[in-house]
Formats: structure tokens, sequence, C-alpha cells
């Protein structure tokens, strides 16, 4: 079993499309794998599949929201000041929780001198699994609209994912956007880290700052640079990066206007374009990835982990005095 | 703050940040404008405004610290948590993984002893930036969270605070991507949301998300089509419809955005003459009419 997570930081530069040809490639090589969209907020994996119907949907029920007892709250305001998201405010002389930011913590209802929150269980989200028409299983999630905590149903997802791959197959997952709760869900458990940057500066600082987080949990990660010929010089720059960080360097992808026509076609690259340079750019790439990742694990994890650990150090303050609560 | 505007979309890479830019520039011409980069995970207005952040401040948030010799072992604390950051011991004695910890103070308040006392954690900082563009200048404040931290809500909290706090007339907020709470702390206020999309079936389904939080959260919003021309885009306006909304202006795909990306001045300053400047200029004079 092997799991590899294709991330990038900034969000638009080409995860899903490199993930979903690298897919579609070993899945056409007889390779048993399985796709993981661990964007939950925005998952779009299953549009590229052609996928519009669900085999699985399960509830996700995880989560909690504080609920307020009109007949006991006394207006008395503590809730909204305590509350460490922000989410209570006064409004035509009531208390009210915004649902889209409450993150579900028990402050406001341990607080109220009323004793007049509550929380309930609220549905988070749907757990989502089938089988594209390629053959290979699809694991993803779609959290509710303005929902916290993505982490948690990421690492839903993955569990799902492994129920339905099983022990032997290959498991591609593409990472959502951002280097947060879920970008450290998915990179938990898992064997290395396929980067994705444009030659621009914005999203070589994402993936600068994506590759730091792959070094706090010691991975090994590989890198390509997508539309690349936007930006040529640009390239150079990864480059140095890339040798600096002793990162693998698999290769480059061409701007090609194929690309979002075939997601609009709703098929995978490979398959809607072969012939596009785009495409061939990809099925060398994916050809890389097989031999050098997937059948060569053990000698790209020896060569290419970091060199020193980095872990994680969160900046801790320790009270100056011991201060007692009320 | 006057009047806020956020910009979002859902799917990364749409045009959030270009948007947010040029918009920020234009409305310059005839308000003061303040831009708040709420995209804490991975923040690039500065460098699309090619400028380096400045006047660094610290985001702390609460860190429980527990005096050992006042616990019991009762397990409380573990018990509340909901973000699974304290676990206890086989002799129930608690203990803290920093990482986890979301700052909400919950063990605090639970710990019938009185054991844990707030200590605190840095989660990242917040800058305040002035920028200018071929003469028109604006404050920037930014959002970074530091790699490796999860909790990214108290962080655009703080740096939404300190954007709203600096702005006297106009505050853009840009968002990061993805349709969870991050989004709605960032767009909390707003009058306007404008949602940043594109014609793929990937934009549109997003999209629809987008639409549906700013939806509950009663937030008019009007959609921004960018990219396009790279596919049919029939579908994002009868989703704007569906959902009250409508898709204000169409920025056409063009070569002088990548070049002004690159560049690090926004297209509007670098080429306002070029088909995807006039299209944000025309979005500019839209927003200007209705604030």
């Amino acid at each position: 079993m092997l799991e590899i997570v294709v991330a990038s930081g900034k969000g638009g530069v080409g995860k899903s499309t490199v993930s979903s040809s690298f897919l579609y490639y070993l899945s056409r090589k007889d390779k048993a794998v399985t796709a993981v969209d661990a964007d939950v907020e925005a998952p779009n994996l299953h549009l590229i599949f052609g996928i519009n119907e669900w085999e699985i949907v399960k509830e996700y029920r995880e989560g909690w929201i504080a609920k307020i007892n009109y007949s006991k709250c006394d207006n008395c305001g503590i809730c909204r000041n305590e509350c460490p998201f922000k989410a209570i405010s006064f409004n035509e002389g009531k208390y009210v929780i915004d649902e889209v930011i409450c993150e579900g913590c028990l402050t406001c209802t341990l607080v109220c001198p009323q004793k007049a929150i509550y929380r309930v269980r609220s549905v988070e989200g749907l757990l989502r699994g089938g089988k594209t028409k390629y053959g290979f299983p699809i694991a993803g999630a779609k959290l509710r609209v303005g929902r916290p905590n993505s982490g948690k149903l990421v690492t839903e997802v993955k569990s799902l994912a492994k129920e339905l791959g099983g022990g032997g197959s290959v498991y591609i997952v593409d990472a959502p956007a951002g280097i947060g709760c879920s970008v450290v869900s998915a990179l938990a458990g898992s064997n290395g880290v396929i980067l994705v940057v444009e030659p621009t500066q914005a999203s070589f600082a994402d993936v600068k700052r994506m590759h730091k987080l792959a070094k706090h949990f010691m991975l090994p990660s590989a890198l390509i640079i997508n539309k690349a010929d936007i930006n040529p010089e640009f390239t150079k720059k990864i480059l140095n990066f890339v040798k600096q960080e002793n990162i693998l360097y698999l290769g480059s992808i061409p701007y090609d206007d194929l690309v979002p026509k075939s997601m609009a076609e709703m098929k995978p690259l490979l398959e809607y374009a072969p012939e596009s340079k785009a495409s061939k750019a990809l099925v060398k790439l994916s050809k890389l990835f097989e031999e050098e990742i997937v059948d060569n694990w053990r000698e790209w994890f020896r060569k290419y982990k970091p060199k020193r650990p980095e872990p994680y150090i969160p900046l801790i303050i320790k009270p100056t005095q011991n201060k007692v609560r009320r | 703050m006057k009047v806020k505007i956020g910009v979002t979309g859902g799917k990364g890479g749409t045009g959030k940040s270009t948007v947010a830019t040029n918009l920020a520039l234009g409305l310059r011409e005839v308000r003061d404008v303040v831009l708040g980069d709420l995209d804490v995970e991975d923040p690039v207005d500065h460098i699309l405004l090619n400028a380096e952040l400045k006047g660094e401040k610290p985001v702390k948030i609460m860190l429980p610290i527990i005096d050992y010799s006042k616990c019991t072992s009762c397990r409380v604390c573990v018990k509340v948590c909901d973000t699974g950051a304290l676990l206890s011991s086989r002799e129930g004695k608690p203990f803290i993984l920093p990482r986890l910890c979301s700052g909400c103070r919950t063990c605090y308040f639970a710990c019938p002893e009185k054991a844990i006392s707030e200590g605190g954690r840095i989660l990242g900082y917040t800058y305040l930036t002035p920028v200018s563009v071929a003469g028109s200048s604006i404050k920037l404040v930014t959002g970074v969270l530091r790699e490796g931290e999860e909790h990214t809500s108290p962080l655009v909290l703080a740096a939404r605070a300190r954007a709203e706090s600096v702005a006297d007339d106009v505050l853009i907020v840009d968002t990061s991507a993805g349709t969870g709470n991050n989004i709605s702390i960032a767009l909390k206020g707003s009058s306007l949301a404008l949602a940043v999309t594109e014609p793929t079936p990937l934009g549109l389904h997003d999209l629809e998300s987008i639409l549906e939080l700013t939806q509950i959260m009663g937030i008019e919003t009007w959609v921004v089509e960018n990219r396009w021309g790279i596919g049919p885009d029939n579908e994002i306006l009868e989703t704007a419809r569906k959902y009250n909304s409508k898709v204000v202006v169409k920025i056409p795909y063009s070569r002088d955005i990548i070049e002004s990306y690159i560049k690090g001045v926004p297209i509007i300053k670098y080429r306002p003459s070029s088909r995807a400047g006039e299209s944000l200029k025309e979005l500019v004079l839209m927003v200007e009419e209705v604030i």
C-alpha cells in the first residue's frame, strides 16, 4: 500500500489535473489505484471522472452546534464576550449564534450563568464513495458550507478510501488548497508528496510553505512545474529550489487550452486529448511517477526524505503568573 | 469602516486575488481603501502588489497550562476537548498536544479544580503594509499562518479585526479557497460579495456552494466570470439566477493578465486598456456605484 499526496498550497495550479492523470495512467496499466479527494470544501476530482451519482453516501455527524434556550437567557452577554470565534452577536434584542461560524466548542455552554446554552449534534457533511467508469474506486466528501474542522472529515475520507481500495492499492490523494487543517490531515499517514507549482511568484511562495509542511512530516517530495511555458525564466528559480531542498524533479507540463476543455467534457485529459502537448507531458510524468515512486518507493524515500528532521515546534508563551479563574 | 466587500469563489485559482487587488487599486481613485488578505494559509496579495510585508504583530491564542499539583485526574478537560488536543496518561493525568489545540478555552472553564491557567501560543502573524502602485496608495492587511499550524479561524478573525480597525472608508477582503467557516468568518459583515469563478464544471460546482453560503449569510452576491472563453458558461448564468445573483462581468482569458501577474503590477495599472483591464475597470465602476 502506498499513499501519495498531490499538493500545491495555492489553488488552481493543477493538482486535480495531475492526480487524475496519474490515476488514469496507472489504472490503464492494470495497477490497483484508488482516488482520494481530500478537498472536502470544494471537492472536484469526481467531476473529472464524470461521476454524478455516488454509490455510497453517508451522513457525517461528528460536529456540534451551540443553541440558546431563550426562555432561560437573560441577555447578560457573557457568551458573546467569551466566544473564541466571535460567533455570537446581539441582534434585534437577543443574542444569536451564527451557525456558519460556530465551531461547536463548549465554552459558551460553560460560561453561561443561566445554563441557557446547550449544544446539539449537527450533520456536518456527506461522506461519499463509488467506482469510476475506469474501474477504480474513489472516495470523497462534501462539508456543509460554513462548517469548521474539515480535517476530521478528511481523515474519514481516507479511511473510507482504504475500505474501498484494500491493501494492495496505490492511493492518490488530491489535497485541497492551503496548508491548514485539512492539508495536515491529508499528509498524516501518507508516504510522500507530489508538489505542483506554476512558474509565478505567488505559486512558488505557496509551494515553499507546502514543502515546509511536508518536511514537518519527514516526507519525501517530488515536484512538477505546470504551465511551465507561461514564464520560462522563472522555472530556473524553481529548479534551484528543487536542488537545494533535495526534491525529485519529475518534469514540466506546458500550458494547453485543451485542459479546461477536457474538464468541460468531464473526462481525464489523457482520455479526451491523448495527442495534446499537455497529455504527452503528463504521460511522461506518469511513467516517471510509476517507475521512480510507485515501483521504487523505498529508493525514493531513502534519497529524498528530508536530511534533517524538521519537526513542528509550537511557539508557546507561558503565563507570567498563574491567572486564577474567577 | 463604512462599507465592506468580500471577494471569494470556492475553487482555488479562479482569480480571487487578481480581482481583489485590481478592485482595491481601481476604487482607490475615488475612495480610501484597505485591502485585507484573509487567505491566511496562502496569502499572495502582497506578491501581486510587489510589496514586502511590514508591521508584524503576533496572533496569540490560548494554550492550557496544567498545574499538576492541583489536578485530581478527573479527566473532565479531556472529555470536553473537541479537537483531541488533551489526552490523558494511564494514571489519568492530562497532557496537551499544542498543534491540535484551537484555543477555545473550554477546558479552562470546565476544570473543577481550577488547575488550568491561560498560557498562549503564537498561531501566526498579521501585517499592515502601505502599498503604492503607479500613484495609488492603499493599506494592505495580511494574515499569515505559521507552517504546521492547523487552526486557521482565530487567525482569520485576528486579521479581519486588524483590517477593520484601520479601515476608515472601504474594506475589501480576499478570502481563501474553500467554502468552510474560514470563508464565512472572513465575509461576515460584508454588504456585497463577489464570487469569482471560471467556466468549467469544477468552477461551477464550487460557485454553487459559495452562493449557498452567502445566501445563508444574507449577503448580496455578484458573480465575476474569470478566464471567460475557456469553456461554455450557460450553466454559470443559470446557477447565478437560481441564487438570485447575476454575472456582472466577464474577464476574458488573456496573456495580459499572466504578464501583469508575473510583473507584480495589477492589470488595471499595468495594461488598463487591454480587454481584461477594461472589464476590471467596468467592475470597479459598478462597485463604486452601489457603495
